[in-house]
């Protein structure tokens, strides 16, 4: 009841953040509209870090506890990680081709998050191969852990190194070089994305939690 | 610079194509739990 509910929520923020995104925002002056990938893009990663930041968590929890809850919130938030994290890249690489003039460059922003995707990958792939629960939910912990250090190294990687992607815009060093009204616009469709991504752990942890009692 | 329309829908048709495609995987997922939970009965 309480995760229709969510759902519901998120639908609603959704067609709030279509509205800002696609209304409410101004038209960006040196792109133009294409630049309203941003409220997509953005929100998406900065879900994705959510996520596995969460599977950090889960997999701490589990190395500690042994609980199987654990376990199961790190499966849980780990998938739909990986979705947003996909929807990054694919929105990147969509909004890079009419303004970069490429779909794809190894710049350090791209090259990170393309890793991030693929570690978060593997970490479902290797949950899928070990049959035993506890040595499973072991294994993927430890890669749950290791692959959170490149959350930091996604985010931080335009501060760090020369890259052809612009600097952060929410979560970076100083204000967003952005008025009001874009900001406000970000901000719901990040709250969208949150309640998406919510709705999405909660009903991937009663399904996990269903798997096991099967 | 033109506005590109056909990259913003590209890029917002795709993500919702991902997230509806993983709603209704859950949604299966559940419903044939729930199928299976109930013939076996209590």
């Amino acid at each position: 009841m309480a995760a229709r509910a969510l759902g519901w929520l998120a639908v609603l923020a959704l067609i709030a953040g279509l509205g800002a995104a696609f209304g409410y925002a101004p038209r960006e002056a040196v792109q133009g509209n294409v630049q309203r990938i941003m409220y997509l893009h953005v929100p998406a990663v900065l879900t994705a870090y959510l996520a596995f930041a969460l599977v950090f968590l889960g997999s701490v929890g589990y190395l500690l506890s042994r609980r199987a809850g654990w376990d199961r919130l790190a499966l849980a938030a780990a998938e739909p990680g990986v979705l947003f994290t996909g929807i990054t890249i694919a929105s990147g690489s969509i909004w890079g081709k009419p303004t970069w003039g490429t779909w794809w460059t190894w710049d350090a922003r791209l090259t990170s998050t393309a890793v991030l995707f693929l570690v978060y990958v593997g970490y479902l792939l290797l949950r899928g191969m070990v049959d035993e629960p506890d040595r499973r939910a072991r294994a993927a912990a430890v890669v749950g852990i290791l692959g959170a250090a490149n959350i930091p190294i996604v985010h931080f990687s335009v501060t760090w190194w020369r890259a052809l992607h612009q600097p952060a815009a929410i979560l970076g060093p100083g204000s967003a070089p952005m008025p009001l009204w874009m900001k406000m616009a970000l901000a719901i469709n990040w709250l969208a994305f949150t309640l998406v991504f919510a709705y999405f752990l909660t009903r991937r942890m009663e399904i996990a939690r269903l798997e096991q009692e099967a | 610079m033109p506005d590109n329309w056909s990259y913003v829908f590209s890029a917002y048709g795709l993500a919702a194509v991902v997230l509806v495609g993983y709603w209704r995987r859950l949604a299966g997922r559940a419903k044939s739990l729930a199928g299976r939970g109930e013939r076996k009965g209590p």
